[in-house]
Formats: structure tokens, C-alpha cells, sequence
């Protein structure tokens, strides 16, 4: 670090030194250097104020890995402190208030300096989901998706966002600095303007067109990169992210393992953990954990998103000209929209989704997950309630998330619930297989819809509904007992003390998902307690405290699974026998085999002979399946096929494997 | 023609807004009747409801002709 460099004066030869080499000092008795400087790498360059410069021996890796020599060429240099081991070079107009750590390449820039005062995009209030205002959230470097999301949407608790708002301006102020910082072994090359911007270690800033006020977060383990064309404005990124090819930010927050590039714009824009955006365009949109949007055309607007995946051409509209942008989309996790498909919010999408046409009316399914929503054609929304229970897109949704987290590095600041089966999905599922009997018991058979929610539902899809949720909850609440006990097996636990509840847990009927982290709804009112009693007043205690929740998890989802499976099967966990469980263990078997092998009948669609459209060009019929074999193989080859069907039989030898366990017991 | 098949086949065209000459025992509902989807789902719904039944999801899923969904459902009458 360079503030470990003692720093000395120079001494006569290293001032004729360089000097004869074109440099010149506004006062070379303010420039001091490290014990073993090398005068002779100090070429045609301006110093102004106090300058401080480590060694400058060696060479240092630069612009595409090239090492080139350490020194100080043709530039001028205001009020810097310089680390060991450092190059900048071909500096255009000033190098002015920075810390420069070691082992740092600095080439072809126009302006790098720091304004007074400067916070570095600390602090930076932005205009999220509500356009028209009144959901702001101010971000921080440190700032995580919880803390952003209980700030922009909890309103209604307006001492939790008070206390929130300070917690962040008291760190900003504490990021408030006249110098910048650019950490170790960063690379900065070819950028027009960088002005008020800090700088972790290992990050590469290539090419970028012009940043200001931001801070990059970076680190050995988590480099970021910031690459070319990129202009960005009022910003943070975190670790282990990239922002490339031609984006444009302005007033964005940009966290861990982000990728945003291919000309796309963001503005007032909120991005969690693992999100990808290329081409097209954010605005005021609040995208929670993984969520995607990759083609042309696309906006996001106005909206919450979480695990989202916005098909090509995915749009919604906040305002129709009347009193401005102000309605609001709540688009609940998991859900995918798909090719120019639209919504005109307000509107509440349930859990993972599939959103398809221009839907011109208001709706809520938010209580009906994995439902299907199909714009008709007069623009209402037709809902078929849990058709993607058991889709293939689903389940390798819900597989690949926890194995494509990109953030690497000392910190993930966003806590994340993976689950897709949870207290929360489950929950919601009871309560609309519930309604959906309510509204089949009350319909006449002469009707032939109903409206859910402000969406359609054919009224014989009502007890389909039902039967899809009920085979999701049976599934979940059975293995949620099989596991308990297995684990209780396998640890020496007695039987008896194996489904009890944890002394930790907290119960709610309700589960809330507070950006990616799902908790029972309690367990939020303390949150907001502890932040409105001040028991919780920097942001590493806001951490700290959405981090025991997520320790919790375990404990308060079997307090929840337990309960739940007494209203669903009217069955007491407490007073169950050994030969209960074993029931409960065949049942489970028979259930989640029949779950797997329903997704297998789904993916085997894909090479159904409909599937052969487009395929055969130029050939004859028979062509058609042999091309579409060479293109994506064979059903039975297929890799997620096989693993679907290994993951049966895996089942199989799982649950006999626990009912031999469970005899000796 | 059974009263069962007789049945299916109503169903079916008013569920598939097909023509009902159009139906034969081999003809296939996604491929032949242009079953898509959701009309899967609904014309099984329908199924249920015209005979009082519930059709196991994966079974129903094996049922691609409607000949045999006549014997699939005849099958589930008589049991």
C-alpha cells in the first residue's frame, strides 16, 4: 500500500535528473519519493502541489496484459500520492487528487482528477420503480438489495426509511474525500474523463469514454472491468461485474457479478447480483437478483423485477397522460416474459410466471404462482393458475441459479434464497388452491369464466389449477419431512426429537421475498422495529441483521413446513410413528417421481414432431427429424433428460436407502 | 359409436372448435386437431367435467389419439 511508502525528499542529482529529462515541478522540494526512486523513469512530466512517488523500477502489466516500464511519462501530476511499482503514462490534460496504489498501469487519459469533496457516487439518490419520485434510493458502495429494496418499497413505514436514508449519509459522509483512490494493481488505459471516481484493486478500465462520480468496486479475487465506449454518470459498481461495449449509466447501482454491455442504457436503474443486460433499455427499473434481459428493444420500466427473464421486445408503460409516470409493476421472481409482450401497470405478477402478448388491463396474480398469462385479444389477461409447475423451464431455472453466481471475491452483499419450493411459493400456492375451490364451488357451470385477480380464468380450469398446486405442495411438504428426518438419522437425533422445532424459529403464516431473501413476514416487522427503535443504525448493522435472518432460514421454513402440513393433511408432526414416516417416505416417493417424470413428458415436447417445423431444409419429410437429431440430438441423449431420469433413480435408491435406515432406528 | 365417444368427440369439438367430421379414432390432438398447449389442458379439464372424473396428470399426458382417449376414459368409467 502506498501509505505504508516512506516518502523522502529529492535529492540534487534525481532534480537534474529529471529535469534533464523534460519535467519540471511547480516546487520540487513538494515532490517526494521512495527511498530507492529511479529519477531516470521520470520523462517529460509537470508536477504541481505535493506529489508523492514510490519506486518506479521494473515494468507493470498494462493494456492487454502488456508489461511495460514503470515511471511517470508525459504527464502532469497535481496532489498524487504514488504507489511502488507504478506506470502512468501519456497523461492529457492533469492526473490531479488521487491515491495511487502499487503495481498500477495509468495510460492514455485525458482528465483523471477529484473535486473537492467529492463522494464518489455515495450518496447518489435514485429514482426507482415510481418515475415520477417518492421511491428513492440512495445508493451506496456497500449497499445491498435488501437494504435498497425495504427503502424503495416500504413506504408505509416511513421511520424505517428515514433511519435508512441516515444510515446512508452518514457512510457517504464517510467516503466523503478530496482524493480518489485507485487500488493495487488496477489498469486504467485510453478514457477520456474520469472525474471523481474511486477505484478497487484489480480493476481494468479500458477504453471507457467518460466516468463521473462513481466508485468501482474491485478486488484480487473480484476484479471488475469497466470496458469500452462505456459512459457512466453518478454510479456504482461492485465486484466482480463488467460494464463493456457501449453502455451508458446514469444514476445506476450496479452490484456483484453484474454483467451490462452491447450499447444498453440505464437510467435511475437498480442491479442485483448476477444480472445481465445487453441491448436494450432499463428505466427506473429495480432488477432484484438474475435478472435478465439480453436482446433489442427490450425496456424495462417502472418495475420490480427478481430470477426475470425478459424475452425480445419485452415492454410495459407507466403512465397513459394524466397525472404522469407514476403507476408501478411488481414482476415477482422466477417469471419470464416473452416476445413483445407488454404490460400497462399497474400490475403484480405472481412467482415465476410466463407472461406472453399485450396485456392492456390491470391484473394481480401475485397469489398464483407458476401460472401461465396470456393477453387475449381485447388485451385482458387469461390465467391458467400453476401450468409451470412442472415445465422444464422451471426446473432448470431453478437449477442453474445457485451454479451461475458469478460473484467471487471477500463479501456477497446481496443474501439470495434459492429455493424455488419455499414458504413463500408453497404459501401461495395453498392460498390460491384454496380460492380456486372457493370459486368452483360458487360458479355456475353456465359460466364460463371468472376473473382472478383482474385476470381470466376459465371456469374448468379452476379444479386443473387445483390439481397442479396440489401436487406442488404435497411434494414439498413431504420432502421437507423426509429430509428433517434423514438428517435427524444420519446425526444420531431420536426420532422423537427429530421434527421438533428449533428454538430459533420464528413463525408467519405469511412469507414475504425481500429482494431475493425470503423470510417469514415477522421476521421483516422486527427488521423494521429494530431500524425504527435505532437498535440497527449503520449499514453494517442493517447486514448484520439480514444476515442472521437468512441464517434462520432452515429453522423458520420447517416451523412454517410443519404447520402447513398439519392444515393439508390434517396430520399433527408431533404425534407421528415410526411406521407414519414410512408411509409418509412411499407417499413422498410417489409424488416427487411423479413430479420428475411429468418435466420429462414436458422437455420431451421439444422433439415432438411439431418441434420438427423448421427443421429438414431443402429435404424431405423424413429429413425433418434427422436434421433436428443433428441440431439438438435425441430425446434420450439429451443432457437434461438423462439427468431428470437419473435423478428418479436416484430417488428410488434415496427413499429405500431411508426406509432401511428408518427399520433400524 | 358409444354414448362415451359420442361424448369425447362433443367436447372435443367445442373445446378444439374443430370440425367434428374431422375426428377418427386416430386422429391425434396436437398434431391432427391442433391441440396446442393450454388447449391440452383445457380440453382435459373439459374430459373431467363432462364425465365427473380426474384424469391423473401423467396418464393423461400418454393420451394422444382420441381413440384413446376413449378407452382411456371408458376404462376410468368402469373401474
Amino acid at each position: 500500500m502506498s501509505n505504508e511508502i516512506k516518502y523522502i525528499a529529492l535529492n540534487k542529482d534525481q532534480i537534474r535528473i529529471m529535469e534533464s529529462q523534460n519535467c519540471s515541478a511547480e516546487n520540487w522540494a513538494d515532490v517526494t519519493v521512495a527511498e530507492n526512486f529511479n529519477a531516470a523513469n521520470v520523462v517529460n512530466s509537470t508536477f504541481l502541489g505535493k506529489v508523492q512517488i514510490g519506486s518506479v523500477d521494473g515494468k507493470v502489466p498494462g493494456a492487454h496484459g502488456l508489461a511495460k516500464p514503470c515511471g511517470i511519462y508525459n504527464s502532469a501530476i497535481s496532489n498524487c500520492t504514488i504507489g511502488n511499482g507504478t506506470r502512468i503514462a501519456n497523461i492529457g490534460v492533469h492526473l490531479a487528487n488521487y491515491n495511487i496504489g502499487n503495481n498500477v498501469a495509468i495510460g492514455n487519459i485525458g482528465t483523471m482528477h477529484t473535486n473537492p469533496g467529492a463522494t464518489f457516487g455515495n450518496g447518489v439518490e435514485i429514482d426507482v420503480v415510481n418515475e415520477a419520485g417518492g421511491r428513492e434510493v440512495m445508493i451506496f458502495d456497500e449497499l445491498n438489495v435488501q437494504m435498497a429494496y425495504i427503502m424503495c418499497l416500504h413506504r408505509y413505514r416511513p421511520e424505517v426509511v428515514k433511519n435508512l436514508k441516515s444510515m446512508v449519509s452518514d457512510y457517504t459522509e464517510s467516503k466523503r474525500s478530496d482524493r480518489g483512490t485507485v487500488g493495487d494493481g488496477s489498469i486504467i488505459y485510453s478514457v477520456s474523463d474520469i472525474i471523481d471516481i474511486n477505484i478497487g484493486s484489480y480493476a481494468t478500465i479500458s477504453g471507457a469514454a467518460s466516468l463521473y462520480n462513481g466508485t468501482i468496486l474491485s478486488e484480487q479475487d473480484a476484479p471488475s472491468l469497466i470496458g469500452s465506449e462505456v459512459i457512466a454518470r453518478n454510479f456504482i459498481v461492485g465486484e466482480s461485474s463488467q460494464i463493456t461495449s457501449g453502455a451508458i449509466l446514469a444514476h445506476t447501482f450496479v452490484g456483484q457479478g453484474v454483467q451490462i454491455g452491447k450499447q444498453y442504457s440505464a437510467e435511475n436503474c437498480l442491479f442485483f447480483a448476477n444480472c445481465e443486460a445487453f441491448h436494450g433499455e432499463g428505466c427506473s427499473a429495480f432488477c432484484g437478483p438474475y435478472s435478465v434481459t439480453h436482446h433489442k428493444s427490450t425496456l424495462l420500466i417502472a418495475a420490480m423485477f427478481s430470477f426475470y427473464n425478459a424475452g425480445s421486445g419485452s415492454n410495459q408503460s407507466n403512465h397513459m397522460y394524466k397525472l404522469g409516470p407514476v403507476h408501478e409493476g411488481k414482476v415477482l421472481r422466477g417469471t419470464k416474459t416473452g416476445s413483445f409482450s407488454y404490460m400497462m401497470w399497474p400490475c403484480r405478477v405472481g412467482p415465476f410466471s410466463v407472461v406472453l402478448g399485450k396485456h392492456t388491463g390491470t391484473f394481480d396474480t401475485s397469489d398464483y404462482p407458476f401460472s401461465h398469462l396470456d393477453a387475449r385479444h381485447d388485451g385482458k389477461c387469461a390465467m391458467v393458475p400453476g401450468l409451470h409447475l412442472t415445465t422444464v423451464g422451471t426446473v432448470r431455472d431453478g437449477a442453474k441459479w445457485p451454479t451461475r453466481d458469478r460473484r467471487k471475491g471477500s463479501v456477497k452483499r446481496d443474501i439470495i434464497s434459492f429455493d424455488v419450493f419455499s414458504p413463500y411459493t408453497v404459501g401461495k400456492m395453498i392460498k390460491a388452491s384454496s380460492n380456486l375451490k372457493t370459486l368452483m364451488q360458487e360458479t355456475d357451470k353456465s359460466i364460463d369464466e371468472v376473473s382472478v385477480g383482474g385476470a381470466i380464468v376459465k371456469r374448468l380450469i379452476l379444479r386443473t389449477g387445483q390439481k397442479f398446486y396440489r401436487s406442488g405442495i404435497h411434494m414439498y411438504l413431504l420432502e421437507k419431512v423426509i429430509d428433517k428426518v434423514e438428517a435427524a438419522i444420519d446425526n444420531g437425533i431420536a426420532l422423537k426429537d427429530a421434527l421438533k422445532n428449533s428454538d430459533n424459529a420464528v413463525f408467519s403464516d405469511e412469507w414475504v421475498d425481500i429482494g431475493g431473501q425470503m423470510m417469514p413476514q415477522q421476521r421483516l416487522t422486527d427488521l423494521h422495529s429494530a431500524i425504527e427503535k435505532g437498535s440497527a443504525k449503520t449499514v453494517n448493522c442493517f447486514a448484520g441483521l439480514t444476515q442472521k435472518i437468512a441464517d434462520s432460514y432452515y429453522d423458520d421454513e420447517w416451523v412454517w413446513a410443519k404447520n402447513a402440513y398439519k392444515t393439508v393433511f390434517d396430520v399433527d408432526l408431533d404425534t407421528v410413528t415410526k411406521s407414519d414416516i414410512a408411509e409418509i417416505a412411499k407417499t413422498y416417493l410417489a409424488v416427487k417421481s411423479k413430479f420428475l417424470k411429468l418435466v420429462v413428458i414436458d422437455a420431451e415436447k421439444e422433439f415432438a414432431e411439431l418441434s420438427h417445423c423448421g427443421f429438414g431444409q431443402d429435404g424431405s419429410p423424413e429429413d425433418a427429424p434427422k436434421d433436428l437429431e443433428g441440431v439438438r440430438g435425441t430425446y434420450e441423449g439429451n443432457k437434461f433428460v438423462k439427468d431428470m431420469k437419473a435423478d428418479i433413480a436416484a430417488l428410488q435408491t434415496r427413499i429405500e436407502g431411508f426406509e432401511q435406515k428408518l427399520a433400524k432406528v | 359409436m358409444s354414448d362415451v365417444a359420442d361424448r369425447i368427440r362433443k367436447v372435443t369439438v367445442e373445446t378444439l372448435k374443430v370440425d367434428p367430421g374431422r375426428i377418427t379414432d386416430d386422429s391425434r390432438f396436437v398434431e391432427d386437431l391442433g391441440a396446442e398447449s393450454i388447449q391440452s389442458v383445457e380440453l382435459v379439464a373439459a374430459f373431467e367435467e363432462e364425465f365427473d372424473i380426474e384424469m391423473d396428470e401423467e396418464a393423461a399426458l400418454g393420451v394422444k389419439t382420441f381413440g384413446t382417449a376413449v378407452e382411456f376414459i371408458s376404462a376410468m368409467l368402469s373401474a
